[in-house]
């Protein structure tokens, strides 16, 4: 099969930062995107001139144009409109968020039109995409992505979404944790209890992994979508402002959204910065206008260590808190643990170190690269994905739900059917009665939450199982199955064990885009990819081309300067034409194929040129 | 694998048939598990010997797995082989829950011992059990504390069964005895006190029974010594000031029956019986606007007392 051999790749999303990898000659590897960093920002921007940026080029310019730039998409994706999260999330985004047309999920303001999150995100991939196609010189179409292990169905569901509209048949979505565990054992043979602790940008994840024959089973999994780098950031911004405020009386720096993109990124710098030192000065000159007629205003602090831990000690408490009820979920006690693995820039922190150090009693592992090792497990997974066993592949994942999954009951309680950190593929089935008298119908919701209360909960679908037998109350049995298949879908099925009545759903989380929403972006975003395909093609050759010309001009180099050292003609001939080379190797790195075309032009003319002169017998003319 | 391993089993064809992306040996191996699921014993579905360690259940499920998790055929066209592929992962995964399960191993094992195992697990604990009780009577007869132990677990049984025949004054007085020789007994003090109530109850219902036989022979008098004897037991009981006051006032003593529906009156604010009680009384000493008044407010009480309307609407015909 043709498609067998096409390459695979696994995809680590981040709240920041975005890496994509594969395995070649069974080696994970990081690819390189096109400006040869592993790392892509996950920043979609709209330039003031309208052009649509993606990764570093978006960053870039975030200072200069906050509102049309979009980070940390990843906290947005796959949550409800009006939601605690989002909430949250809207007074601190310089950028605008809107309720979606359906009014329960969100749409961002970008060049001044509404974007799904999942298209902001889909940006990300496709441009990972386009790197990855880039490195291997061919199409890369199928990919593993990564989630935080305590993503819901829904957030799973967007993100998979996000990677049809990029273009990408999404192989599994698996868990990030889990993926930088494959990553840590992958090529060893190992029989050990590990603990992944990963605090990334937005969120923060642990699982408990019991590794053996290469096989990865995890026993549970646990963390907090709302807890990550960027929460270190703020706590600094707000000291930042906090103090510039009552050094500059009353100056709220929170109302220019430049003077906060500029905090932002210095507060983030100064955080990176502690990790290796002791303080860090911050200095942002020309930060705020002081009033007409006054000069500006410049924020220059020192940042200490010990004041950074001071003013994020409760984040890391969390952490621990986290770590110790997911420990607990799986019965394993931390002096249990074999090792465990630190994932996400966050855990460079020393404190953060040092916290986990204490909880363990022993010393973290450092073997792993913290920002690659999940991009790095994903493309193991895809691989193992692409070539099974009947074709040699080794490692076995075995993942669990992590969170419990079950319906509403009467009283507008949630009644379990999957626990969370039950191993998938799995089913359950669980009976239920009628609560009114001649009921013959049933309503089923079908939700997935940790709370007692129904309505805390995600509601994922919805139907009804109608032709029950009419009876008196509490004696018509209803039989209902949850069955989550091995990449995650969940179905669902009522059945009346008097009548044999049965209804089911497969609960496909609504990622908040109808499947005709969904179809219409993904036919625009073909057309785009296909035009940008074109116009690449048009690139390349227009660069071939080019240099073609320049070989051959470099070429008669020699013997036009014998020429004109008899010739009292065309001098400068050499001289223009190092010009015309030159323009042409700038134009050569650009993409703009105008630009390309008019270097073709003079460097056409400079060869006719030099082809005459080099030409010219040697007597003269 | 041989074709003996899957002795006694009869493939259908058009199983077998189905799919060719799995070799020949694959879906045998598939169907012959599949077929076994609704009778084998969790140690059979993962291939090992009744009562094997919890360590083997773990291996011989990471080995399983290996083969039977659909993500090993991820991307083949499995037809019903990726269902029955499912089904048998699943019955693979609740095994090594449960033989790996500290709460749910030893049930299990016990459930699925084969007969033999039984029996000689049987005639052991028998055996275990015979020589422990001789080593404790060896025991008993040397040792003055495991004696007292003893006496102390044999006036517990005691007590138990004497509080089940309804024996109460002799029970508590067998888990008074244990509270006074072992203090720091948590057990025998509220038993005591259990035994020591329920014997008050038991007497006050005798008393009341030996009334009532009084009333039904038309024998006041015997009634009301009853509900005094009941009283003295336990002077607040209500049923019985009520029961005495109606007895005493058969029997014709008004101011008796007043002062025993005072009584109940106080012990019981709100007791419509003990109003109307009191109302007959207030009647028959020729108070009729008192005995209105405790009546009325019997009526109050409680809307449905028939007797005490009627009774009312007698005493209002008589002011007309």
């Amino acid at each position: 099969m043709m498609s067998d051999q096409d390459p695979v790749v696994g995809i680590d999303l981040g709240t920041t930062n975005s890496v994509v990898a594969t395995v070649r000659d069974g080696v994970p590897r990081v690819i390189p995107n096109r400006s040869g960093q592993p790392l892509t920002p996950s920043v979609v921007a709209v330039a003031k001139n309208g052009k649509p940026l993606v990764g570093s080029l978006a960053k870039r310019q975030a200072i200069t144009n906050a509102e049309n730039t979009v980070y940390a998409a990843k906290r947005l994706i796959g949550r409800r409109w009006g939601s605690k999260e989002v909430e949250d999330a809207r007074r601190v985004l310089p950028y605008e968020l809107v309720a979606g047309p359906e009014g329960n999920d969100i749409r961002v303001m970008l060049g001044g039109r509404p974007v799904s999150v999942a298209e902001i995100s889909s940006q990300v991939l496709a441009e990972l995409k386009a790197d990855a196609e880039a490195w291997f010189g061919g199409p890369v179409t199928r990919a593993v992505i990564t989630v935080p292990a305590y993503f819901n169905d829904g957030q799973r569901q967007a993100t998979k979404d996000a990677g049809r509209i990029a273009g990408l048949e999404v192989l599994r979505i698996i868990n990030e944790p889990t993926s930088a565990a494959l990553a840590y054992g992958f090529g060893k043979k190992l029989e050990k209890k590990v603990v992944v602790f990963d605090l990334g940008g937005g969120t923060f994840d642990v699982s408990v992994l019991d590794i053996g024959q290469s096989v990865y089973d995890v026993v549970a999994v646990g963390g907090d979508t709302y807890l990550g780098g960027e929460d270190f950031d703020r706590r600094i911004m707000d000291w930042l402002t906090f103090n510039f405020a009552k050094e500059n009386g009353g100056v709220d720096l929170r109302q220019d959204k430049m003077a906060l993109q500029r905090l932002r990124d210095a507060s983030e710098r100064a955080k990176c910065e502690l990790s290796g030192t002791p303080t860090a000065d911050i200095h942002l000159p020309f930060l705020a206008a002081a009033g007409e007629g006054k000069a500006a205003l410049h924020l220059t602090k020192q940042l200490s260590r010990d004041k950074l831990e001071e003013l994020t000690k409760d984040l890391v408490e969390r952490c621990i808190a986290v770590t110790e009820k997911t420990l607990k979920d799986a019965g394993v006690r931390p002096n249990q643990v074999d090792e465990v693995i630190l994932v996400g820039g966050m855990t460079r922190m020393p404190r953060v170190q040092r916290a986990v150090r204490d909880y363990f009693g022993k010393e973290p592992c450092k073997g792993v690269h913290p920002d690659e090792v999940v991009a790095l497990g994903a493309a193991i997974q895809a691989q193992a994905l692409a070539a099974p066993a009947a074709q040699g592949g080794e490692v076995l994942l075995l993942d669990v739900t992590p969170q419990n999954l079950g319906i509403m009951v009467v009283g507008g309680y949630f009644q379990t059917i999957i626990p969370r950190n039950t191993t998938v593929p799995t089913n359950q089935t669980h009976l239920f009665t009628t609560v009114q008298e001649n009921q013959t119908s049933v309503r089923i919701a079908v939700l997935q939450g940790e709370s007692d209360k129904a309505t805390d909960n995600e509601l994922l679908g919805e139907f009804v199982l109608a032709g029950i037998r009419p009876a008196r109350r509490g004696e018509v049995a209803i039989e209902i199955t949850f069955d989550i298949s091995a990449d995650g879908i969940v179905g669902v099925s009522a059945r009346d064990v008097d009548t044999g009545q049965e209804q089911s759903i497969n609960v496909t989380a609504t990622s908040g885009l109808t499947e005709d929403e969904l179809k219409r972006i993904i036919d625009a975003h073909l057309d785009d990819q296909l035009e940008k395909k074109q116009s690449s093609a048009d690139l390349e050759r227009a660069r071939a081309r080019v240099a073609a010309t320049v070989d051959e001009i470099e070429g008669l180099v020699p013997a036009v300067q014998k020429a004109l050292e008899r010739s009292r003609f065309g001098r400068d001939a050499v001289q223009k034409a190092e010009g015309v080379l030159a323009r042409a190797r700038l134009a050569q790195e650009g993409k703009d194929t105008d630009e390309l075309a008019s270097v073709a032009e003079a460097l056409d003319r400079t060869l006719q040129l030099f082809k005459g002169l080099a030409a010219t017998p040697p007597d003269g003319a | 694998m041989t074709g003996d391993r899957y002795q006694g089993q009869l493939f259908n064809p058009a199983d077998l048939a189905e799919t060719a992306v799995l070799d020949l040996e694959r879906r045998k191996a598939i169907l012959f598990a599949e077929a076994g699921l609704p009778t084998w014993t969790h140690w059979q579905v993962l291939g090992l010997e009744w009562n094997a360690s919890t360590e083997a259940v773990r291996a011989a499920y990471l080995d399983q797995v290996k083969f039977f998790h659909p993500d090993r055929y991820a991307g083949m066209k499995l037809g019903s082989y990726r269902g029955r592929l499912e089904r048998v992962f699943r019955r693979l995964t609740e095994a090594r829950e449960v033989l790996t399960s500290e709460a749910q191993r030893a049930p299990y094992v016990l459930a699925t011992a084969p007969a033999l195992e039984v029996t000689r697990f049987e005639a052991r604990r028998l055996e275990d059990e015979r020589r422990s009780l001789e080593r404790r009577g060896r025991l008993s007869r040397q040792n003055p504390l495991l004696a007292r132990a003893e006496r102390i677990t044999a006036l517990m049984r005691h007590g138990r069964e004497l509080l089940a025949a309804g024996q109460f004054v002799q029970a508590a007085n067998d888990f008074q005895l244990v509270s006074s020789l072992d203090p720091g007994n948590t057990e025998a003090g509220p038993l005591a006190a259990a035994a020591r109530k329920k014997g008050v109850e038991a007497r006050i219902a005798e008393c009341l029974e030996k009334a009532h036989a009084a009333e039904a022979m038309g024998s006041w008098q015997g009634a009301l010594a009853g509900y005094r004897a009941a009283l003295e037991i336990e002077p607040g009981n209500l049923r019985a000031l009520v029961l005495a006051s109606r007895a005493a006032l058969e029997a014709g003593d008004a101011g008796a029956a007043r002062g025993f529906a005072e009584q109940g009156i106080k012990v019981q604010p709100r007791s419509a019986a003990a109003h109307e009680a009191l109302g007959s009384a207030l009647e028959a000493v020729g108070k009729k606007a008192d005995a209105r008044k405790a009546l009325e407010r019997a009526v109050e009480i409680d809307p449905r007392l028939d007797s005490a309307k009627e009774r009312l609407k007698k005493l209002r015909w008589s002011f007309l």
